[in-house]
């Protein structure tokens, strides 16, 4: 499987999983605040989700040489304010990836595939 | 409502606003309260900051959308607590900034949703909602991280159920909520290492625990526009007026620059420096702190020791106020000093357009100066706040200028206190007036008196024209100096000595018997002494006075009486 960022230094290579990755990013998004779930990229995600546990549900990751990109989707609480948890969320997996495995984020688009509501008010 | 506004309700106003059980309004005036004092204490919050992001300035965002939850309501008359607090949510939910803003709005969301339509509250509703809030804000996440804000609308929650069990009354629970929530927020660097690391407290709870002691502070007559720790940016660190005001006890002031330990703390910092002096200021930019303290002269060292503890001192600035002082009196530029005023006498409120005009309304009695003239008029608002502080209730004003007597009457209307307007148009016709002025004589009499000297003066005023114009029958050409006689153009000329003469003839100034000179800030005093003696030997019977006026626009002020 190629799916990983390479880096070196002197005493060899350090190859980082895109679903170590996506970890970081799924954990930093479930923290943050109006995030309620994360939700299928595709109908085959939604499939497999049923069948096995995978790290990478509701989170993309690619990279490019400037950086990775991280695509993100989400379920939102209904009565938050969208836009204000959509910056939250990018600064915030921006800041806990390129602090846990030192890659630059290039790009993160966050897709609010739902809202949840507990209460109509 | 202002933070002057709302400290200057009377404590009776206030408990009336939010006696038990509370309506929209009353609500509504918490909120205010609230607002103000998070405003207050912005910097505050936003220095605690240790995340480089998400959240970089939680202090601004928690104002921000507590602001818009405030405009929504702002200009409502709505009594019912419930619909109110609707409104309050939806302001909150469309403004929410930031992390802690989201929070905050649904905080509001909750506690709108409990009250439902409620028309009052009382404290178990009070509770209740608090409850929901805490539910609500608890809905908006999958992974509540605690020792942030959701820990302390936690405690808040908790503690208001257990104190409703005591007591009804809602001053008692409020004061039980905010003793809550300061203990919360003390308590959110155990529960979050991150905090711990940086030492400090959690911003967003800080900040909530500040809205609710704002309120408490709002029952309590205490002031909300000063904050008890306060750190300013340093640019906005004002050092100069301190000269202004030096007291006993004030001998020196001493400014350091240093950069604090890590484990820095900034109350308590504060605490000490509060024993040693007074005026203290703190400031912060790209880590250095600057503090700005007035210690009596055997203090003169402890701040620098003090200091010393708390970091590394970059630089010292000490300067001996007493002999700044000293210095400063003997200068020519003295300050000006109101008259003042007992309660129950005549006040008399004057607009002035200079330092040297304010200095003769002063000399002559006035108890206040509104800033203004011909073409900075002054607000209604500014009118209103010169006076609504006097201790009286009786208020003259002098507006000295026709474009300002209908904001000094609408000024008039707004207020308890009874307030008389005199339309004096000019300078001179407001010193005519402010002479009849007795302190404590009858208050309908002395306006009767004032309105008749108003006629008692002839006014001139000498200027240059701005563009060419034809008034009055008069052909003006741009920079002739141009002669108004009581307002009325009655000539333009090349000289100020001509203008002066046409102006006396239009005046009659042969059947009075006194001119006053106030010149302005674009003619010197030789000029104007040259002019006095070639007034005097055009009337040698009349007695000719000079004064510094200093006023803008206008060489000449001339009052013929």
């Amino acid at each position: 499987m190629v799916e990983s960022e390479n880096h070196h230094n002197e005493l060899g290579s350090i190859l980082i999983q895109k679903e170590a990755i996506a970890s970081i990013a799924r954990q930093s998004t479930l923290q943050s605040y109006g995030v309620v779930g994360l939700a299928p990229k595709n109908l085959l995600e939604n499939i497999r989700q049923v069948l096995v546990k995978d790290a990478k549900y509701g989170v993309a990751v690619d990279y490019d040489h400037d950086g990775l990109i991280i695509d993100l989707y989400i379920v939102v609480e209904y009565g938050t304010r969208i836009k204000s948890i959509t910056d939250s969320i990018v600064n915030s997996v921006k800041y806990n990836v390129e602090k846990t495995v030192g890659l630059p984020v290039r790009r993160i688009n966050v897709h609010v595939r739902g809202l949840r509501i507990s209460n109509m008010d | 409502m202002s933070a002057a506004e709302l400290t200057k309700l009377s404590p009776a106003e206030r408990h009336k606003l939010v006696s038990i059980p509370i309506n929209g309004q009353g609500l509504k005036t918490l909120l205010d309260a609230g607002m103000v004092w998070l405003r207050t204490n912005q910097q505050n919050i936003n220095s605690l900051n240790v995340f480089p992001v998400p959240d970089g300035d939680t202090g601004t965002n928690m104002v921000l959308t507590m602001q818009a939850a405030f405009d929504e309501v702002e200009n409502s008359g709505v009594d019912n607590v419930g619909q109110l607090a609707h409104a309050i949510a939806r302001g909150a939910l469309m403004g929410a900034r930031g992390n802690s803003g989201v929070i905050l709005s649904q905080i509001w969301r909750g506690f709108a949703r409990a009250l439902d339509e409620e028309a009052f509250m009382d404290v178990k509703l009070l509770a209740k909602a608090l409850h929901e809030a805490k539910e609500t804000a608890y809905k908006g996440v999958v992974r509540p991280v605690e020792g942030t804000i959701l820990t302390v609308i936690t405690d808040i929650s908790a503690q208001a159920e257990v104190s409703v069990q005591r007591t009804n009354s809602f001053t008692e629970v409020l004061a039980d909520i905010v003793e809550a929530a300061d203990a919360s927020v003390q308590r959110t660097p155990d529960l979050l290492p991150i905090l711990k690391q940086a030492g400090v407290v959690d911003s967003g709870g800080k900040g909530l625990f500040i809205i609710f002691e704002g309120m408490w502070r709002f029952i309590n007559g205490e002031p909300l526009d000063k904050a008890l720790t306060e750190v300013l940016p340093l640019s906005e660190m004002d050092l100069d007026d301190a000269m202004e005001t030096v007291e006993p006890g004030q001998d020196y002031e001493v400014v350091i620059d240093f950069t604090p330990e890590p484990a820095f703390n900034l109350e308590g910092y504060y605490e000490e420096l509060e024993k040693i002096g007074t005026s203290i200021q703190v400031g912060e930019g790209d880590g250095i702190y600057r503090m700005h303290i007035h210690v009596p002269l055997e203090n003169r060292y402890l701040p620098i020791d003090h200091t010393m503890t708390q970091g590394t001192i970059q630089k010292i600035l000490m300067e001996n106020l007493v002999a700044q002082m000293n210095e400063k009196n003997n200068s020519k530029n003295p300050k000006i000093k109101l008259a003042p005023v007992q309660p129950g006498e005549i006040a008399v409120v004057a607009v002035s357009p200079s330092h040297g005009l304010t200095r003769i309304f002063a000399s002559l009695g006035v108890a206040a100066i509104v800033q203004g003239g011909q073409t900075m008029n002054p607000s209604i608002k500014e009118i209103l706040a010169s006076f609504e502080n006097l201790p009286t209730d009786k208020i003259i004003i002098l507006p000295n200028n026709k474009n300002i007597i209908m904001a000094a009457k609408e000024a008039a209307t707004m207020t308890v206190k009874k307030v008389a307007v005199i339309p004096t148009i000019s300078i001179p016709q407001g010193l005519s007036a402010l002479f009849r002025l007795i302190p404590d004589s009858d208050f309908d009499e002395i306006v009767s008196d004032m309105k008749d000297a108003i006629d008692e003066v002839e006014t001139g005023e000498i200027t240059t024209a701005t563009r060419s114009v034809e008034i009055d029958g008069v052909q003006v050409e741009k920079g002739q100096v141009i002669a108004l006689h009581n307002g009325k153009l009655v000539a333009s000329t090349g000289s100020i000595e001509e203008a002066c003469e046409a102006l006396f003839v239009a005046a009659d100034t042969s059947s009075y018997e006194r001119i006053t000179l106030f010149y302005g800030e674009d003619i010197k005093l030789p000029r104007v002494n040259q002019l006095a003696d070639k007034i005097r030997s055009i009337y040698p019977d009349h007695e000719i006075e000079v004064h510094d006026g200093g006023q803008p626009h206008y060489q000449l002020i001339i009052a013929i009486e």
